[in-house]
């Protein structure tokens, strides 16, 4: 179906189930959560809990692996660029010309990384479980505009079309004797031109088509549009929406009052 | 009143691209009344008018495309100026060319929902619709598919359906079967036959293929140069070969041999599907 | 010359293309035809090397596709597609059936004299200088086709080159084509478009399934009506007529069945 950009895959599991707006909430609180500690404990913990969700969820380790593939540049990145920038702390490790590494900068450094890792999997989790059309009703349930809904809707689904008909284009172009893989890369990347300007003719046009089909379906007929395929919340989203209510103050209350998680190694400050 | 669809004097022009010229009118004069049940099939060259009136006819011309608009088009006694694209789309389903863009839900069942969700049908009615529209393109074996891959004649056949969701009185299809394969074009036939002779719509189809016409039209009309040349019976205007070739259009192929019957033979013939040759020639010899 | 022995291929998963030997001799003029998923697309395409078998192998002239780029395929078998707009692109009718003699590097003297032939040939001259993209559908189909042919391929391989054209367009490409045949240019055709497959070429490949289920000239393919209803084709009505008054032979045309029938009379 939509390969490119959808990353959903139907399971069993009870995270498949929840009502997408009590991930997106669950997501937005858990954002949160991470930008407020930078501690090393705290985040490795974090990334222990999502790993467990992601269990729950049946993602297969296939997936896991591909993700944690992708961020290892920016996490080594992370994890090394911060001690050689910002020193902290007491310990010195050793220093050479103006760089000095500290212990503490170490640890920092490694909780940062941590702390993205456990981000990312927060955001993929959200798009492993759910569908991409249900995902943009939840959008649209929580106030987004039905227009720009069913838009990006509409370019989710045409993702794939579009990528087969610039691979369609390749080939015709290609036919005729451009070459795509010789010479330097501004060559190549100039040789691409042509395949772009049919490309976006074709979409100009498919573009025009679309919105003739839209006015034909008697789009903004009726002001208040009905939703055959509805989100409607159970009892389960209720408790998991208070659970994660519950906790998110719980851990807010720990991080403002007892300064839960800002030292990089000590866990209260 | 049993017309469904009157059209007085339309004349149309689309804006022009650049500054100061002025464009060629792309319809002239249109003067048609079509009778409610009745099959009209329009013919033409590129380039003579014939997607312009079909979008005239769902009111997408002039509201969507501007330019200049003369005359009238009353569509189940709405006028298509006044009112709408949106309520005139009620009335009247318009099937376009592509089957690739004219689709845009990632299920079958959300594409034939679209229409009435639109419309601020309760549920339990959409689900009737969907039910009752897929029944009769014969698609509901697909309901939870993705449109992605269908073949074209099924994807044109979800198209019909998500249309006739929302129980259009009349239906006008540009050029339908102009990209599938025979399978595709047979499929839409026998569709657009059902349509005709179990649920009485009117049926205005705009098709190259004089075949396709040739199965399911009661009337033909042909558009040259953005007018009507002719307007009659399908075997008034496939009897005319010589006109219909010096306008760049094609007869069915058992037309032209009536035709060769009839300059031969001088026997008056003029058949034009294959059950009619069949009686023709049969009896004869 | 064309030729594939045991060609199969797949993406991957299950076979397109199934153990499919065929030989095409240069200057002939073979029509493709079955239903769409059969595989004549993905067939054409291992002729100027945008595909390459999983198995088998497929030459084109004596070289083996496998060890030619696509480009250089393209000057051998010019490929227009079933849809010009894939190809268009220029701003100018000039430029657009110039772009290939450019890509393929020939000298600007040369490049404008095939240009001038090229568009004399397809009577586009007269547009020359106007932007493709919105002329109608028909010289679209024309500008493509002048495109590919500017590089006088040996072979050209047509992919429904009437599909959504008037009757005047259709007849006019067929015509241009059937000139470039009489020149000596072998041509490769897949169509759905029975009626002019019957007039056109002289020899017809059904594919079903990713197997050549018949190849024999048009008469012979038409004849075989289980053979057809298997691929989900019909013969051109005038054969159906034929077949169902019991008349002998296979007549493509009206001219044919209005002979046949006198004959039969006598």
């Amino acid at each position: 179906m939509s390969l490119a950009f959808d990353l959903y895959l139907p399971q069993p599991s009870p995270l498949h189930r929840l009502d997408p707006r009590v991930k997106i909430v669950g997501l937005v609180l858990g954002t949160l959560a991470l930008l407020s500690v930078h501690n090393f404990w705290v985040c490795l913990a974090w990334v222990g809990l999502n790993a467990l969700l992601l269990a729950i969820a049946r993602v297969s380790l296939a997936r896991v692996l591909g993700m944690l593939r992708l961020m290892l540049p920016l996490s080594l990145m992370v994890a090394l660029s911060w001690p050689i920038f910002y020193p902290e702390g007491t310990t010195i490790l050793f220093s050479v010309w103006r760089i000095t590494i500290t212990a503490q900068a170490v640890w920092h450094g490694l909780a940062l990384a941590l702390r993205l890792n456990a981000l990312a999997q927060l955001y993929f989790l959200l798009l492993f479980t759910t569908d991409q059309m249900m995902l943009v009703r939840s959008l649209v349930r929580l106030g987004l505009p039905f227009e720009w809904g069913l838009t990006l809707a509409i370019a989710l689904r045409y993702i794939p079309t579009f990528a087969g008909t610039f691979q369609m284009i390749a080939e015709a172009q290609q036919a005729r004797g451009l070459r795509l893989t010789q010479g330097p890369w501004v060559q190549r990347l100039r040789a691409y031109l042509p395949i772009l300007i049919a490309m976006i003719i074709t979409a100009l046009r498919a573009v025009d088509h679309l919105a003739r089909a839209l006015e034909a379906r008697a789009l903004g007929a009726h002001p208040h549009r009905t939703a055959y395929k509805d989100l409607r919340f159970t009892n389960t989203d209720w408790i998991t929406l208070l659970i994660g209510a519950f906790a998110a103050i719980l851990f807010f209350y720990l991080r403002l009052t007892f300064n839960f998680g800002v030292h990089p190694i000590d866990l209260f400050s | 009143m049993t017309a469904a669809l009157v059209i007085e004097n339309l004349t149309y022009t689309y804006p022009s691209f650049e500054e100061g010229s002025v464009a060629a009118p792309v319809l002239r004069e249109i003067n048609l009344r079509v009778r409610r049940g009745e099959v009209l099939g329009v013919m033409g060259a590129t380039g003579a008018g014939k997607s312009t009136l079909c979008l005239a006819l769902a009111g997408i011309v002039p509201h969507s495309t501007g330019g200049v608009f003369g005359g009238e088009v009353r569509v189940a006694g709405l006028n298509t100026k006044t009112e709408r694209v949106a309520d005139l789309a009620q009335k009247v389903g318009l099937v376009f060319q592509d089957p690739e863009t004219q689709l845009f839900n990632m299920t079958v069942e959300d594409e034939v929902a679209f229409g009435p969700e639109s419309l601020g049908l309760p549920r339990e009615e959409i689900e009737r619709r969907i039910t009752w529209a897929l029944s009769v393109v014969r698609m509901t074996d697909y309901r939870s598919h993705s449109p992605f891959h269908l073949s074209g004649g099924q994807k044109q056949r979800v198209a019909l359906a998500a249309l006739l969701a929302m129980r259009p009185e009349i239906l006008v299809l540009d050029e339908p079967t102009a990209w599938l394969d025979p399978l595709g074009k047979r499929e839409i036939v026998a569709t657009l036959l059902e349509l005709k002779q179990t649920y009485g719509l009117t049926i205005v189809i705009v098709e190259q293929d004089a075949e396709v016409l040739a199965a399911l039209v009661d009337r033909i009309v042909v558009l040259a140069d953005g007018q009507m040349a002719y307007d009659g019976s399908p075997h008034a205007i496939f009897a005319r070969p010589e006109q219909l070739r010096a306008l760049g259009l094609d007869l069915p192929q058992l037309a032209t041999l009536a035709a060769l019957f009839r300059e031969r033979q001088s026997r008056a013939y003029d058949f034009y599907t294959l059950d009619q040759a069949r009686l023709a020639l049969a009896s004869a010899g | 010359m064309l030729r594939t022995a045991h060609l199969t291929f797949a993406y991957s998963g299950s076979p397109i293309l199934c153990d499919l030997s065929l030989t095409i001799q240069s200057g002939e003029w073979v029509a493709l035809i079955g239903q769409n998923g059969s595989g004549k697309t993905t067939l054409v395409k291992h002729f100027n090397g945008l595909l390459k078998p999983t198995h088998g192998q497929v030459w084109v002239g004596e070289r083996d596709t496998t060890t030619c780029s696509i480009a250089d395929l393209a000057r051998e078998v010019g490929y227009v597609f079933q849809n010009p707009d894939h190809q268009i692109h220029q701003s100018t009718v000039r430029e657009e059936v110039a772009c290939g003699l450019r890509w393929q590097g020939y000298p600007p003297a040369e490049q404008h004299e095939r240009l001038t032939a090229t568009l004399a040939q397809f009577r586009l001259t007269d547009y020359a200088h106007h932007p493709p993209a919105i002329l109608g559908f028909g010289l679209r189909r024309k500008v493509a086709l002048a495109s590919v042919c500017a590089l006088r391929p040996p072979v050209l391989i047509l992919d429904e080159p009437t599909g959504g054209l008037d009757a005047r367009s259709a007849d006019d490409i067929l015509t241009l084509v059937a000139q470039l045949n009489a020149h000596g240019h072998t041509i490769l055709m897949i169509s759905h478009d029975m009626r002019r497959v019957a007039e056109y070429a002289r020899r017809c490949i059904v594919l079903q399934a990713g197997r050549i289920v018949r190849d024999a000239p048009p008469r012979d393919v038409f004849a075989d009506a289980p053979l057809l209803q298997q691929a989900f084709l019909s013969p051109p009505p005038v054969t159906q007529l034929a077949h169902h008054l019991g008349q002998p032979g296979t007549p493509l045309t009206p001219e044919e069945f209005y002979q046949g029938y006198k004959r039969k009379d006598l």
